[in-house]
């Protein structure tokens, strides 16, 4: 350890070591992980990358899909809807994050869980939890027919709405959490200070508060848009045929196989879209902000050309803020100051019940008896439970998931964490390139990696196999393991293992004995969002899987395409239960770790 | 319950009226805390606190953490609602003024300047939000950075400076307007000592050359002692004694003030007789010393306060002198702090301004405590 320090206390100087010496180097508990995903999702992409400039001349696939409109619309199309869902999210994810912090106690934490409870739900049940609420026989149109506001149940799925209303739910809790983590992080003194100085709540709220998480704003908008625009499950299951998104061209062509390379013509486009919209966004705002961390130098130093006013500038701008912009503050501060409690209130209670409603809905539909989804239901009874308990193809569905999602959580955080130790302890350079390698996973759309990795599984004679899957579900295990065991290694005091070295601990026994009870709570919570992430996987088990071997997921998608009935509902509500039955068990580690910061 | 449009209700120091007061010099306000209480669940953060504060004063909150003044300070500012008694602003009550129609200036412990506007902006926010017209306050936002030795630093950004720079310009932000109350909520603690006497000094300067009411909070009893024209000493939710800085140290009113304001010597003693305006006291060790006899007194047993710095030591037995063992003695540049222990086993403390050929007493050795007759104060 103390060897170590000496190293990042000077980098420049880099003393000749023994090869025993170097061995002990944190850094080389990077290798693990970095061969995995090399082999695994880098290789893959390069791979997909070559096929798709195969033709003649190279670029001839690329510009068969830019020049047929049917995919240039839908380009369009896709970017369109990311940038509303985007929109949407922000409007609304605000006023519940603000609504979160400004509560306290027992309502905090049920505020705080019925928005991110939703997050660890899968996005296939999430979305099926829409198609019965909006079906015909769904509770909405039922309600909407009694109170009079329609005469018969009208469609309202397969629309663009519906499409942007499943979406925006589905990705809102990203948003709340990262506005979230901007507010919490900002002095309460300010926005009393803003009051003090004769700011009422809406001018406080504008001149202050806005301004200040803006960056968490920014970086929740471009993680929803991102994530928008890969986007494949939503807007097959809610969307009509206008509203074919990009992603979904991507597998349909898979499945009718055209020629080699246009295929992977059209995954670069959408790689490419992405990555530069990710990287446009890095420029500006550090790329921290994939991983929500926080850049570490403030800057100060960019602002100073930026915003300083010049002593006697009288701008058009500074005008339009005497002349509008101020006095509608102003006039806005006269208002009872109740109106903007209750306009935080209602709106977040809005966005908490767009969050909550579906999957309570699904929960109850799963006791019914009827053979069709209706809401409520006529009749109660255990048949639909009954059904998937002893159906053959369900239960073996069941134990593959299991048995894979465990082996990735196994693999996840074997090379997660030993990436994330390597990371934080190490004195290697480059260390945030390095951070952003290994969560990139994150940003790539599943759809181009499922595609990337179905060459590679054919190549081994992996598809259909447990390891294939476990592995191709740690690519995305990964980057989750990572940040989490950084974050909590980031917390341990390094004093604690200085002085249990001084007193005599091998370097082995400090490990054991500070170090790991330390990051224990962060690596439990690891393993738990990495079984799960495994265990909801829909997309790469799409193209990885073999009839012969499905999973949970995949026989959800499978029925919800073909039979919508109640089945669907129980393993929806056991999904659920396994989730807050996960998180309520790990509530006391939870409570812990947060004690610790 | 809150104030509407139209209400009639005029709000002292308000935002009509600042535009008149932004000419002159400012001219504080009176405050009358009556019966105030704040409860949270059940702990009770104000306890039925009275205050009077005469316009133009300076008034210290003195307290450990935890006594309330910080509540007190929120309860007039409007982050909290008062759950019983009134708080009068030259008269009217302002439990129904939001926060920001009260119109007070206001300094948090952690600078609680906006990061995203420039030092000029930030002292001129509360200027735009009263709707002054941009040439004037321009003008008084840079006579007042002047005030706070600041004109420099107008277009800098808060993070680009200094704790102490920061928090004069918190400074500056809370009298751009002369608002009739300033409210300093531990504004120096975040600051090094040397750093916290001269901004303590600007303060004080600051409250004459402005004349507004200025209510300032800490747990710093120099702090408090240096500043205020009054200090309210709080503890546990209450106020345990209101008076001149001179007062509270040299008559506090009970052991608690004693042993919270400065440090002190508590001498338990038992009364042998009254003689006109003074008592005959006995100490445990049996020795008759003389004190000044406080108004009231009850029972027979008394404790004494005898500040350190009013102690003598000496190497003979004088009148009235008691013999003790020294225990410890330090040199501290100006001062000398010995401890010595009397035979009952009390420990008191000495503390003697230091001057040439004076040696420090050896741990060990005995020697002679005495006290004048005007030093001692016999605690109710």
């Amino acid at each position: 350890m103390t060897q170590m320090d000496t190293h990042q206390g000077n980098p420049g100087v880099t003393p000749a070591r023994s090869l025993s010496e170097r061995l002990k180097d944190p850094a080389l508990l990077l290798i693990p992980a970095f061969a995995f995903l090399g082999f695994m999702y880098l290789l893959p992409l390069i791979d997909l990358m070559q096929t798709s400039v195969e033709g003649d001349p190279w670029w001839a696939d690329l510009q068969r899909v830019l020049s047929v409109p049917l995919y240039f619309d839908s380009l369009v199309r896709t970017m369109n809807i990311a940038l509303t869902v985007a929109l949407l999210c922000a409007l609304i994810g605000y006023p519940a994050a603000l609504l979160i912090q400004r509560t306290k106690g027992i309502t905090q934490v049920l505020v705080a869980m019925a928005i991110i409870l939703p997050y660890f739900i899968a996005i296939l049940i999430r979305t099926y939890a829409w198609m019965v609420l909006l079906g015909r026989n769904g509770p909405i149109n039922k309600f909407a027919v009694w109170i009079g506001a329609f005469d018969e149940p009208v469609g309202l799925l397969f629309n663009r709405g519906s499409v942007l209303l499943g979406m925006t739910a589905v990705l809102l809790p990203i948003m709340v959490l990262s506005i979230y983590s901007s507010l919490s992080r900002l002095d309460p003194a300010l926005v009393r200070a803003a009051m003090a100085n004769g700011a009422g709540p809406l001018a406080a709220f504008w001149r202050v508060l806005l301004p200040l998480t803006l960056p968490g704003v920014g970086a929740g908008f471009l993680l929803v848009f991102v994530q928008a625009l890969g986007f494949f499950i939503t807007p097959s299951l809610l969307g009509g045929p206008g509203d074919m998104m990009f992603a979904m061209h991507i597998t349909q062509q898979a499945d009718s196989i055209t020629g080699e390379g246009f295929l992977q013509a059209l995954a670069v486009v959408l790689l490419v879209l992405t990555l530069i919209v990710v990287a446009v966004a890095g420029r500006f705002l550090g790329f921290e902000f994939i991983w929500g961390g926080e850049r570490k130098a403030p800057m100060p130093k960019a602002r100073e050309t930026l915003d300083r006013p010049k002593p006697s500038r009288g701008g058009v701008k500074e005008a339009l803020a005497d002349r509008a912009g101020w006095p509608l503050l102003r006039w806005l501060g006269a208002l009872n100051a109740r109106w903007g409690e209750w306009t935080v209130r209602v709106l977040a209670i809005c966005v908490i019940a767009t969050l909550v409603l579906p999957i309570v809905v699904v929960m109850i539909i799963s006791f019914s008896k009827a053979s069709y989804l209706t809401f409520p239901p006529t009749e109660y009874s255990l048949r639909w439970y009954e059904k998937f308990f002893s159906d053959r193809n369900w239960m073996s569905a069941f134990w593959n998931s299991l048995f894979i999602a465990l082996m990735s959580a196994g693999i996840s955080v074997t090379l997660g964490a030993t990436a994330a130790m390597g990371i934080v302890r190490s004195s290697i350079r480059g260390k945030s390139t390095l951070m952003l390698l290994l969560v990139s996973p994150i940003i790539v759309p599943p759809v181009v990696l499922g595609l990337s990795l179905y060459s590679l599984f054919l190549k081994f004679d992996m598809v259909g196999t447990y390891w294939g899957l476990a592995a191709a579900h740690s690519i995305g295990g990964i980057p989750i393991v990572v940040v989490i065991v950084a974050a909590a290694l980031q917390g341990v005091d390094r004093r604690l293992e200085q002085g249990a070295a001084v007193h005599g601990a091998s370097p082995l026994t400090v490990f054991r004995k500070v170090t790991l009870p330390a990051i224990a709570p962060g690596l439990g919570a690891a393993v738990f969002f990495a079984f799960l992430h495994s265990f909801d996987e829909l997309v790469l088990t799409l193209f990885l899987s073999s009839p012969r071997m499905k999973t949970l997921p995949l026989m959800l998608w499978g029925d919800i395409n073909y039979q919508l009935n109640p089945v669907l509902a129980v393993v929806s509500t056991l999904e659920v239960l396994l989730v807050v039955g996960g998180i309520i068990l790990a509530r006391p580690v939870f409570a812990r770790a947060r004690a610790d910061t | 319950m809150t104030l509407k449009l139209a209400d009639p209700v005029v709000v002292p120091g308000g935002a009509d009226a600042r535009r008149d007061d932004v000419s002159r010099a400012g001219i504080g306000s009176g405050i009358t805390i009556e019966n105030v209480t704040k409860r949270y669940g059940a702990f009770v953060a104000a306890d039925r606190i009275c205050l009077d504060i005469q316009p133009g004063e300076f008034v210290t909150l003195l307290g450990p953490s935890g006594s309330g003044k910080t509540t007190l300070l929120n309860l007039l500012a409007g982050f909290q609602r008062v759950d019983g008694g009134e708080i009068r602003v030259d008269g009217k009550p302002i439990q129904n003024v939001p926060v920001h129609k009260r119109g007070f200036g206001m300094v948090f412990q952690s600078y609680a300047l906006f990061p995203n506007m420039t030092v000029a902006q930030n002292v001129g926010f509360p200027m735009r939000m009263a709707g002054i017209s941009r040439a004037d306050s321009d003008r008084r936002v840079a006579e007042t950075l002047g005030m706070m030795q600041l004109s420099d630093s107008a277009a800098k950004m808060p993070s680009e400076m200094s704790g102490g720079q920061q928090q004069r310009v918190a400074i500056a932000r809370s009298i751009v307007m002369r608002p009739k109350v300033v409210l300093m909520d531990e504004p120096l603690s975040a600051l090094d000592r040397r750093l916290r006497e001269s901004i303590q000094m600007e303060i004080r300067d600051l409250h004459r050359t402005i004349g507004s009411t200025f209510l300032f909070v800490t747990h710093d009893q120099s702090e408090a002692l240096t500043m205020s024209d009054r200090i309210a000493v709080m503890d546990a939710g209450r106020i345990i004694q209101v008076d001149r800085p001179e007062t509270i140290y040299r008559q506090p009113c009970n052991r608690f003030v004693a042993g919270f304001v400065g440090e002190s010597n508590l001498i338990d003693a038992e009364i042998v007789r009254r003689e006109g305006a003074a008592l005959v006291l006995r100490t445990k060790t049996g020795h008759l010393f003389r004190s000044p006899a406080p108004d009231e007194v009850s029972g027979r047993n008394v404790t004494v306060l005898v500040r350190p710095e009013r102690l003598i030591l000496s190497d003979v037995p004088g009148q009235e002198s008691i013999p003790a063992r020294v225990k410890s003695a330090l040199f501290l540049g100006e001062i000398l702090r010995i401890e010595v222990t009397l035979d009952s086993g009390e420990t008191l403390l000495v503390r003697c301004s230091d001057s040439a050929g004076q040696t420090l007493p050896t741990p060990g050795s005995t020697v002679h405590v005495s006290w004048g007759m005007s030093d001692g104060w016999v605690l109710a």
